[in-house]
């Protein structure tokens, strides 16, 4: 019998809350934090976009992380370091201190059967290009960890190396799937019972001080166009949408775990996963295949996976980014895949985009949402883009079966299910 | 060699080797009595960077350091030589 996989906890750190709860609340408000990028990006130049969704101030210290840590790691490991312990927390485990300096254990589990399983996009990039400076400056401080900061396994690992964590320990690279394919990686293991327990999920950090990063966005055509007013610019499936806004990132963790190993130690869960797929275009290096089929064919294989049908789907978590491109096909594949009336919004309205994490966040969204009854509003839309059913008010309205769909940068595609948990 | 920079080094080795202030000896070998191997030394020279954000320590200039008071007087020489604007 195949054994059952639940999420039993999250945390997050995003631009509009730290803690996960805190987090969700504002969703559900319909909250984003947008403002004008660092003036300082401008010396290097001309911008088409002008906005981004900046992170609050962090006090990494009073998050737990003491400075001898921080000078060796990229902000993007620090996010998901932050949002790994909340979770944990969340979970109702005990940390206890380990031998080793700033380490702990999780009392009472065999650190053997816990792995680790996160996605970024372009993991310490951040650290990369800081240092780079540095050295065409011939700077005295060339950070000797750079190697160990800038490497995309810095964040599960450091995961595991806080948390003591001996089980398979994995870093997924692909772009804005990332999290998505992170927490359905780390969901096959634990439902074919390679490991107990799951961390999982995504982390990404892209600001760096010279506006590199959001550069490369930006001259690709990708951001948001339309600047005029902040808080309207960003606005996934409206006729008026112009691109994504680039989003300074953040992190989300979910606990995922066997059902017998949840209910055994009475965890809160908060809703199940059931199925997951993933496809690839062998299209294009940046844009989506304009037919949709791999995409089609990854949901259809996610409901394979959990033995659904497609008219089980009542909820669906778009990638919806804001591009022309990006939104116009996702809308016309959700329509021929589920029809017209299930309830579709899109988490990047919220955040903008969070590339490597953003398939985490709209993960915890959709189980949380399932958790509760109701989600979050389609932020910012005026004039729908097609005749879908897309969510204008955070009214309940009880989904049993919800979908996180995410598409990236490369060609890839890849598809959650996850199931309200009713015992 | 001066009490204040004494006190931030003792501090910062205190951070990295998670050992109490009280428990570190100016005259503390980093290698035999603190037991700092190589990666710890590193994170310490990094430590004192950020903690003195004016000076520098690279990896050629630090290399015989041996003691606490080593270093107070590595930092007290640069701090004499270019003191913060």
């Amino acid at each position: 019998m195949k054994r059952r996989v639940v999420i039993s906890a999250g945390g997050a750190v995003s631009a509009i809350g730290i803690g996960l709860e805190q987090f969700w609340r504002n969703c559900l408000e319909g909250a984003c934090a947008v403002a004008a990028v660092p003036d300082a990006w401008a010396r290097y130049a001309e911008l088409h976009s002008r906005l981004w969704s900046p992170l609050p101030e962090l006090d990494f210290e009073a998050l737990g992380i003491a400075r001898a840590e921080r000078l060796q790691l990229d902000p993007f490991a620090m996010l998901a370091l932050v949002a790994a312990r909340e979770a944990l927390l969340n979970a109702g485990f005990s940390l206890v201190p380990a031998q080793r300096t700033r380490a702990f254990t999780i009392a009472g589990e065999d650190a053997a059967r816990i792995g680790v399983f996160l996605g970024t996009g372009i993991g310490g990039a951040c650290t990369f290009l800081h240092n780079h400076s540095v050295h065409l400056s011939r700077g005295p401080r060339y950070n000797p960890f750079v190697v160990s900061m800038l490497m995309p396994n810095a964040a599960s690992a450091v995961i595991a190396n806080k948390f003591s964590l001996h089980g398979p320990n994995a870093t997924y690279c692909i772009a804005c799937a990332s999290g998505t394919v992170s927490v359905g990686n780390a969901y096959r293991a634990v439902r074919d019972g390679q490991v107990e327990l799951a961390l999982t999920g995504g982390s990404e950090f892209l600001h760096d001080e010279h506006g590199h990063i959001f550069r490369g966005f930006d001259v690709a055509g990708t951001l948001v166009r339309d600047c005029a007013d902040a808080q309207t610019a960003n606005r996934p499936f409206d006729e008026r949408r112009s691109g994504f806004l680039f989003s300074q990132g953040g992190s989300a963790v979910l606990v995922l775990e066997e059902l017998g190993h949840a209910l055994r130690r009475g965890a809160a869960i908060i809703a199940e996963l059931v199925g997951f797929a993933e496809t690839f275009d062998a299209y294009s290096m940046m844009s989506l295949a304009p037919d949709g089929a791999q995409i089609e064919r990854a949901l259809r294989a996610s409901l394979a996976d959990a033995g659904l049908p497609a008219g089980a789907v009542d909820y669906v978590n778009a990638h919806g980014t804001g591009t022309v491109n990006n939104d116009g096909i996702e809308s016309a594949i959700i329509e021929r895949v589920f029809g017209r009336s299930v309830p579709v919004n899109s988490t990047k309205s919220l955040l903008g985009h969070t590339i490597g994490a953003s398939g985490a966040f709209e993960a915890l969204v959709t189980a949380l949402t399932l958790r509760d009854g109701k989600t979050h509003i389609n932020r910012n839309l005026e004039t729908p883009c097609s005749g879908l059913n897309y969510v204008r008010s955070a009214t309940v309205f009880n989904p049993q079966v919800g979908l996180s769909q995410s598409f990236a940068f490369g060609g890839h595609n890849a598809a959650l299910l996850l199931r309200r948990y009713n015992g | 060699m001066s009490a204040e920079v004494e006190q931030r080094v003792i501090k910062v080795v205190a951070e990295v080797t998670d050992l109490k202030e009280e428990d570190i000896k100016p005259t503390a070998s980093l290698a035999d009595d603190l037991k700092m191997d190589s990666l710890q030394r590193m994170t310490l020279y990094v430590a004192l960077e950020d903690e003195f954000q004016n000076y520098s320590m690279p990896p050629e200039a630090v290399a015989n350091l041996a003691t606490v008071q080593d270093i107070v007087g590595f930092i007290d020489k640069q701090l004499a030589q270019s003191p913060p604007a």
